[in-house]
C-alpha cells in the first residue's frame, strides 16, 4: 500500500456510543485498516466499566510518522463518528469546532435517567439541528435499522465504518476493510460485514 | 485488533499497551506469568495466556496478587525468567512478599508489571505504584509508547538478571488500554529448564537458600544493586532528549506524560522553546544523564502522574549539583503548576506551558463558542449501573427490601466487584451498600461492625463478596468473624466468574487460565467447614432471598452466609441467549398512577425497561432487555409477562 | 354538609398534598400507626413486617391512598358517618347506637373456641352461611404471639378463629389483597381503627384507582382499649414464660388491673402497670374504643353475677340497618341467646369511652389536629 500525505497530521477521529454497541471493535477494525495502509495510528480508550451503560470514546489519532497522544486535546476533532445520537452533542460539547465532521447513527439508546422519566432525551429533530449547527458537516445514517435487516444491530458500527470511508477524508477502501475482516473474524461473518459497510459508504457517497 | 501466533518478525501492527507488554514478555522469552485480573492489566496475562504451552510457558490467573508475586518468584528461583501482573493496588497486595523477595533476590530474570490507573477511570483509588520502587529500593521502568513498552520488556528482564533482583515495570490506564503501532520483533525457541538450585552455602548466590538474611548484609547487597541498575540508566535506550540545544523551558517527564508534553508543546507551536526529556528508567532517575540536561536551561517543568515522584528526585539532584548546575526554577506538582490529583492530558499541560512562558491558547470564534454554551443541559447524564440480567440488581432489591422491612438502620458492607457500583451510583443498589475500601473489606469492616452490639448498635451488619473477590481476600476476615462470634450476615455474589474485569478463571471454576481442567475449590464447602451456618439461594429469586435476610437479621450473634448463585448476563454462557421473552400486557399496567407510579422504571431500573410517557405505560427495550425475567416478579400488577424463550 | 359545600371541601383536599411522603411525616415516624394495614398491599411501597408498617422504597406522588385511607391522616367524621349509613341515633360517647344487647353463641362449642361469648364467631359464620358476605377477614392465628390476618370463607373455620389478639394484625392490608380476588362480598372483623380506615375507603378521594370498597359487605367492630408492641410484648413475656406454651390471653375488668397469659402449665398474671410499657404509642392517641364506623360492635360484657359469668357473654352495639338486620337474623336463627340488659350497662360503657377519649385527648405529645379530629366523633 501506497502512502499518501492526509489532508491534517494528525487527523483527529473519535469514535463515541454506549457499552456495547461495538464502538471499541469499530475504532479497532478502522485503525487496523490506516496501519495497513502504513499510517501510524494512536488510540486511547476507555473502558473497564464501560459495558455497564456508560459513554464509551475511542479518540484515533493518524499520522504520517508520529505516535501522538492517546487523549485529543479539547476542541481538536476532525471527524466524529457517533454510534448513538446524544453522544454525538456529548462530544462536540468537548471537541468540536467549526471545521469539524459529523457522521451520526440515530438510533438512541436512552439513559437510565430517561428510561426512569427524569431526564429528558432531546427530540431527532434537535439533535440533528445541533449537530447541524456545530458542525462544516454531517450526515445522519438509521445504521442499526439498516445492521437489522442484516440480521444483526450490532453491524450499526461496520455501517458507521462504511460511512467514513465514503467521506474520502481518509485514504481507505473496501479493499483494505475487506482484508482486515477477513484476518480478524470467522468467515462466515465477512459477508454480512462487507454489505453493511457497502451500506454506510453508500450513505455518504450517493 | 490483537497478536497472535501467525504475525512475523518485522510485521507492523496495531497492539494496545497490554498487548504490546506481552509481546514483549514473549519476545524476551518469559516462561511462567502469573497475575490476578484488575483493570487496566488484565490483557497482559490474557494474551500470554494464548501462547501457553506446557514446557513453554506456565501462565496462571492467581488467588490474589501476593500469591502471583510468589508463583513467579519460584520460577525465577529455578532460572526461568518470570513476571507477575497486577493493577496499582494489588502491589500493597504483594508488597509484604516484595519487602523480603528484594532483599533475598532473584535468579531467572523476573519483573513485576503494574498498571496503575490515574484519575481512578475504574479504580476507587488513584494510587501510585511507582513508589514501592522506591520503598522497596528496586528499578523502575515506564515505557512511553507502544513500541516502547514492547522492547523495554526484554531489557528489563536483562537488567534484572545483571542486578539479580526484581525489577519493576509501570504502566497506566491510557498506555495500557490505548493502542498504536508496534514492530514485531522474533519470538525465541523455548528457553532452560527449570531447577532450584539449593544445596550450596547462604552466602552462595547461585546455589544456597533463597532467603532475605542475614538481612543486613543483604540489604547492602541489594544497594549495591540499585546502585549498579543507576549506572546501566545513564546510557538506556529508553531515556531520549527531543528539543532545541539550550531550551527555554525543559520539561522532564515519563509514561503517557509524554505523549501528552509532546502533544502540548506542539498545540502552542513551542518548539523552539521547549525541550522534552523523555526518562523510561524512573528510579533511581540516572543522575549524570539528568544533570547534563538540568545543565542547559533555567526553567524546568516536570509532568507526571500522579504523585511529585520524579519532580522530588529532580530537585534532589539539583540541590546536590546546585554548585555546578546554577539555581533552577521548577513548575510541577509541588507549586500547583499542575494538578496534584487526577489523570493530566494535553490540555493541561499545555495550559501549564503557556502560563510558564505566556503563550495565550488558540480560540473559536465566539459565535461558535455561544453554540457550544447552548447544548448545556441538553444532553441527558448517562449513569452507570447494573446490566440488563444482571443478578446484582436481583440482589440488592431484596437486601433493600429485608432491610426496609428490619426496620433497624441496617446497611451493607461493599466490595470490589461490578457490585460495587451500589456504593458509588444512585442507578444501583438502592441505596443499601455504605462502605467500600480494598478487596475482602466488606466482611473485614462488618467482622468489627458485628461486634459493636455491646455498645447499643442494633443495626443488622451486612457485607457482600463476589466469588474471586472470596478467594482473593475475604477468607482470613471471615475466619475471624467467625472466630470472634461477630452478629453479621456475609452473602457472597457468586457470578461464576471475575466478570467485572472479563472472566478471568479463579478457584472456583473447574478451568484455569491455559483452558486446561483443574480442581474447583467450593466456596459452601470453605465456609461450612467454618462451623458456620451457610444457605444457599438463588437472587433471581427475589421473594426467598427476602425472607431468608429476614429470617437470618432475626438470628442473634455469629456470622450466617448466604451464597447466591447466578451466572453473570455477560458470561458466555448467558450473553445473547434470552431465557424468557418479557413484554408488558399495557391493560393491566398502571403506569404512573397511584398503585404503582413506575415501580419498574423509576426504582427497579433496569436498562431494559423504558417508560413510554406517551402511552402512560412501560415496555420492553428488546434489543436491550437479557430476558432474566425478574422485573416480573416486582410488578404489582402481573403486567410484565414471561414466556419462555425458544433456544434457537 | 351538602351540594356546593362538599364539593368545595372535596375539591381542596385533591388539592392538598397526601402521599407517601406525607404519610410518613405525620403517621409513620411520628409513632401515630396503628398497624391497621390500611396502606398496605394498595402498592408495592408499602409493606408490613412482624407488627408494623415500613416504606419498602420512596414512592413521589402528591396524592396517593395510603394517606388517603389511613385512620390517623385527617377526615370529615360526618361525611365518614354519612359513608358507613350509620343512623341518627348518634350518642357523643359511643356513636350510633341503634340497639345494646348481651349475646353468646348458642352453640356452646363456639362458645369454648372463642375469646368472650362467641357472638362475632357465630355472626361471621351465619353471614358466610346465609350467604350475606362470601368471604370474611380477620385477624387470625400466627406465629408466636403475632396474629396473621386471614381470609376465609368456610364457616367451621370461621368459628375457630375466635379469640382475642393483643397484637395488631394488619387486617385491611388483608382486606386490599382479598377484594383483588374472585370475592364478591366481604366481611371484615375490624378493630376500631380498622374500621375507620374502611370507612376512609368508602369516601376515597384519589382518582383513578379502584380500592373495591364496594365488595365490602359487611363491617363488625371489636372494643379495643389498646393493642401492643409484638416487640416489646415478646420482650415482656419471654422473660416470664415459655412463649410457645402461651395459648391464649384475657384481661379481666379493670379492677383486677392484670393480663392473665394461660399456658400448658397454667395462668400467669402480669400486671398492667408492666403491660402498659408494651402498648402501641399510636393507641395513647386513640379515642375510639367501640369501633363506631363499623355495622355492629362486640367487646366483653360487664354483669352484676361477677366476672366468672360475665367473661361468657357480649355487649354488642348496633350501629346500621346492616348490623341490626344480621342481628335479627341471628336471633331468628336461633344462633345467638340474648338475655336482658342490666341497668346502667350502656352508661358503664359511654363512661369508659369518654375516659378513652379524654386520655387520647390530654396524651402529652399527641399530635393535636388528629386527636381533636377523632374527638368530634360524637
Amino acid at each position: 500500500m501506497t502512502k499518501q500525505l492526509l489532508v491534517k497530521d494528525p487527523y483527529n477521529i473519535i469514535i463515541t456510543g454506549v457499552g456495547g454497541q461495538g464502538n471499541v471493535l469499530a475504532s479497532r477494525v478502522f485503525s487496523g485498516m490506516l496501519v495497513r495502509t502504513g499510517y501510524r495510528v494512536t488510540i486511547g480508550e476507555t473502558f473497564g466499566m464501560s459495558q455497564r451503560g456508560g459513554s464509551v470514546m475511542s479518540h484515533i489519532r493518524v499520522s504520517a510518522a508520529k505516535v501522538w497522544s492517546p487523549q485529543i486535546p479539547k476542541g481538536r476533532a476532525d471527524l466524529i463518528v457517533a454510534i448513538e445520537p446524544v453522544e454525538a452533542l456529548r462530544v462536540l460539547a468537548d471537541y468540536g469546532n467549526p471545521a469539524v465532521k459529523v457522521l451520526v447513527n440515530m438510533r438512541p439508546i436512552y439513559p437510565v435517567g430517561v428510561i426512569t422519566g427524569e431526564a429528558e432525551y432531546p427530540a431527532p429533530e434537535k439533535i440533528r439541528e445541533a449537530v447541524r449547527s456545530l458542525s462544516a458537516l454531517s450526515f445522519f445514517l438509521d445504521a442499526t435499522d439498516e445492521a437489522v435487516k442484516l440480521g444483526n444491530p450490532i453491524l450499526g458500527n461496520i455501517v458507521m465504518i462504511g460511512a467514513v470511508a465514503g467521506l474520502g477524508v481518509l485514504p481507505v477502501d473496501q479493499g483494505v476493510f475487506e482484508t482486515v475482516i477477513r484476518e480478524g473474524m470467522p468467515a462466515s461473518r465477512v459477508e454480512a460485514n462487507l454489505r453493511a459497510f457497502a451500506i454506510g459508504m453508500a450513505v455518504v457517497t450517493k | 485488533m490483537s497478536i497472535d501466533k501467525q504475525q512475523r518478525e518485522g510485521a507492523e501492527v496495531l497492539l494496545m499497551g497490554n498487548e504490546a507488554i506481552a509481546r514483549g514478555a514473549l519476545e524476551a522469552g518469559v516462561q511462567v506469568a502469573a497475575g490476578y485480573p484488575g483493570t487496566p492489566s488484565s490483557e497482559i496475562i490474557e494474551t500470554l495466556s494464548r501462547f501457553a504451552e506446557p514446557g513453554k510457558l506456565y501462565v496462571e490467573w492467581s488467588a490474589n496478587e501476593k500469591v502471583a508475586m510468589e508463583v513467579a518468584a519460584a520460577a525465577s528461583f529455578s532460572g526461568l525468567r518470570s513476571m507477575c501482573v497486577m493493577k496499582q493496588n494489588g502491589v500493597n497486595v504483594a508488597s509484604d512478599f516484595l519487602l523480603h523477595l528484594t532483599g533475598s533476590g532473584t535468579r531467572g530474570g523476573m519483573l513485576l508489571v503494574t498498571c496503575d490507573d490515574p484519575g481512578a477511570l475504574s479504580s476507587v483509588n488513584e494510587g501510585e505504584s511507582r513508589h514501592f520502587a522506591r520503598l522497596m529500593e528496586i528499578p523502575l521502568l515506564e515505557p512511553a509508547d507502544f513500541q516502547e513498552a514492547k522492547e523495554m520488556m526484554p531489557w528489563a528482564f536483562t537488567l534484572s538478571e545483571e542486578i539479580r533482583n526484581i525489577v519493576m515495570v509501570r504502566s497506566v490506564t491510557r498506555m495500557s488500554h490505548a493502542s498504536g503501532n508496534v514492530v514485531l520483533g522474533a519470538l525465541p525457541q523455548p528457553g532452560g529448564k527449570g531447577e532450584f538450585l539449593c544445596d550450596g552455602k547462604i552466602s552462595d548466590p547461585e546455589r544456597g537458600p533463597v532467603i532475605s538474611a542475614p538481612v543486613v548484609e543483604k540489604h547492602r547487597l541489594q544497594q549495591e544493586k540499585i546502585r549498579k541498575a543507576a549506572a546501566i540508566f545513564e546510557t538506556s535506550p529508553f531515556n531520549a532528549y527531543t528539543g532545541p540545544e539550550r531550551p527555554e523551558l525543559l520539561i522532564i517527564t515519563s509514561s503517557a506524560c509524554r505523549l501528552y508534553s509532546d502533544e502540548a508543546v506542539s498545540l502552542l507551536g513551542a518548539e523552539g522553546r521547549v525541550g522534552i526529556l523523555k526518562l523510561g528508567t524512573t528510579w533511581p532517575i540516572p543522575p549524570a544523564y539528568v544533570k547534563k540536561h538540568l545543565t542547559t536551561t533555567e526553567k524546568v517543568l516536570i509532568v507526571e502522574e500522579v504523585l511529585p515522584f520524579l519532580e522530588e528526585q529532580v530537585k534532589i539532584l539539583a540541590a546536590e549539583q546546585a554548585r555546578e548546575i546554577g539555581i533552577k526554577t521548577f513548575y510541577g506538582k509541588n507549586d500547583g503548576t499542575l494538578p496534584m490529583t487526577g489523570e493530566l492530558n494535553p490540555d493541561l499541560v499545555a495550559a501549564a506551558i503557556g502560563r510558564i512562558l505566556g503563550i495565550a491558547p488558540a480560540t473559536f470564534p465566539a459565535v461558535y463558542n455561544e453554540k457550544l454554551r447552548s447544548l448545556a443541559g441538553v444532553v441527558p447524564q448517562r449513569e452507570q449501573t447494573f446490566c440488563p440480567g444482571c443478578p446484582h440488581r436481583a440482589t440488592y432489591w431484596s437486601i433493600r427490601e429485608a432491610l426496609q422491612r428490619d426496620g433497624r438502620n441496617g446497611f451493607v458492607c461493599g466490595d470490589i466487584g461490578c457490585y460495587a457500583m451500589a456504593v458509588l451510583f444512585q442507578a444501583a443498589g438502592f441505596h443499601t451498600a455504605k462502605t467500600l475500601h480494598a478487596m475482602g473489606s466488606g466482611i473485614g469492616l462488618a467482622s468489627g461492625f458485628g461486634k459493636l452490639g455491646s455498645f447499643g448498635m442494633d443495626q443488622p451488619v451486612l457485607a457482600v463478596c463476589g466469588d474471586s473477590t472470596f478467594y482473593h481476600a475475604a477468607i482470613p476476615a471471615l475466619i475471624n468473624a467467625v472466630h470472634q462470634n461477630a452478629n453479621v450476615i456475609f452473602i457472597v455474589l457468586d457470578n461464576s466468574g471475575t466478570a467485572m474485569t472479563g472472566f478471568q478463571s479463579h478457584p472456583g471454576l473447574a478451568v484455569n487460565a491455559m483452558g486446561e481442567a483443574v480442581p474447583m475449590v467450593d466456596i459452601a464447602a470453605i465456609c461450612g467447614s467454618m462451623g458456620v451456618k451457610v444457605v444457599s439461594g438463588d437472587p433471581f429469586a427475589l421473594r426467598q432471598t427476602r425472607e431468608t435476610l429476614n429470617r437470618l437479621m432475626e438470628e442473634r450473634g455469629g456470622v450466617k452466609v448466604l451464597i447466591l448463585k447466578q451466572s453473570c448476563a455477560l458470561s458466555p454462557e448467558k450473553k445473547g441467549k434470552k431465557q424468557y421473552l418479557v413484554r408488558v400486557d399495557e391493560h393491566l399496567c398502571r403506569g404512573d398512577a397511584c398503585g404503582c407510579n413506575r415501580l419498574c422504571t423509576r426504582i427497579f431500573r433496569c436498562p431494559g425497561l423504558l417508560w413510554d410517557r406517551e402511552k402512560g405505560k412501560a415496555r420492553i427495550d428488546e434489543v436491550i432487555c437479557a430476558g432474566c425475567g425478574v422485573c416480573a416478579g416486582i410488578c404489582p400488577a402481573e403486567a410484565i409477562r414471561c414466556e419462555e424463550a425458544q433456544v434457537p | 354538609m351538602k351540594g356546593n359545600q362538599r364539593s368545595k371541601e372535596l375539591a381542596e383536599k385533591e388539592s392538598t398534598p397526601g402521599g407517601q411522603k406525607e404519610l410518613e411525616d405525620a403517621v409513620l415516624k411520628t409513632g401515630l400507626c396503628t398497624g391497621c394495614g390500611a396502606c398496605v398491599n394498595l402498592c408495592p411501597y408499602q409493606a408490613v413486617y412482624r407488627d408494623r408498617i415500613v416504606t419498602l422504597h420512596h414512592c413521589d406522588l402528591t396524592r396517593g391512598r395510603c394517606y388517603d385511607f389511613c385512620p390517623r391522616t385527617p377526615a370529615d367524621l360526618n361525611t365518614l358517618q354519612e359513608a358507613c349509613d350509620v343512623g341518627d341515633d348518634l350518642t357523643p360517647e359511643i356513636g350510633a347506637v341503634g340497639g345494646f344487647f348481651i349475646t353468646r353463641a348458642a352453640d356452646e362449642k363456639i362458645r369454648r373456641r372463642a375469646q368472650h361469648g362467641g357472638t362475632v364467631s357465630t355472626l361471621i359464620a351465619l353471614a358466610l352461611r346465609e350467604g350475606l358476605i362470601d368471604a370474611a377477614v380477620l385477624a387470625g392465628e400466627g406465629e408466636g404471639l403475632l396474629p396473621q390476618a386471614v381470609t376465609v370463607s368456610d364457616p367451621e373455620i370461621a368459628v375457630g378463629q375466635g379469640k382475642s389478639r393483643f397484637v395488631v394484625s394488619p387486617t385491611v392490608a388483608e382486606f386490599n389483597r382479598v377484594n383483588r380476588t374472585d370475592c364478591r362480598r366481604i366481611g371484615v372483623v375490624a378493630t376500631p381503627c380498622q374500621a375507620l380506615a374502611l370507612a376512609k375507603m368508602r369516601t376515597q378521594t384519589v382518582k383513578d384507582t379502584q380500592s373495591g370498597i364496594e365488595k365490602l359487605q359487611l363491617v363488625v367492630g371489636l372494643f379495643c382499649g389498646w393493642a401492643l408492641s409484638w416487640r416489646n410484648l415478646t420482650a415482656l413475656l419471654e422473660k416470664k414464660m415459655d412463649i410457645a406454651a402461651i395459648t391464649g390471653m384475657d384481661i379481666p375488668p379493670s379492677r383486677y388491673h392484670t393480663l392473665e397469659v394461660y399456658t400448658k402449665k397454667g395462668t400467669v398474671r402480669v400486671s398492667l402497670d408492666e403491660v402498659n410499657s408494651c402498648v402501641r404509642e399510636s393507641c395513647r392517641y386513640c379515642g375510639d374504643m367501640t369501633a363506631e364506623f363499623s355495622d355492629l360492635s362486640v367487646g366483653s360484657a360487664r354483669l352484676p353475677e361477677g366476672w366468672d359469668t360475665a367473661r361468657f357473654w357480649n355487649q354488642v352495639v348496633v350501629r346500621t340497618k346492616r348490623g341490626s338486620d344480621l342481628l335479627e337474623l341471628a336471633r331468628s336463627k336461633g344462633v345467638l341467646e340474648f338475655r336482658e340488659v342490666p341497668a346502667g350497662n350502656l352508661d358503664k360503657l359511654k363512661a369508659a369511652s369518654v375516659n378513652k377519649k379524654r386520655a387520647a385527648a390530654s396524651h402529652p405529645s399527641g399530635p393535636r389536629s388528629v386527636v381533636d379530629k377523632m374527638g368530634q366523633a360524637g
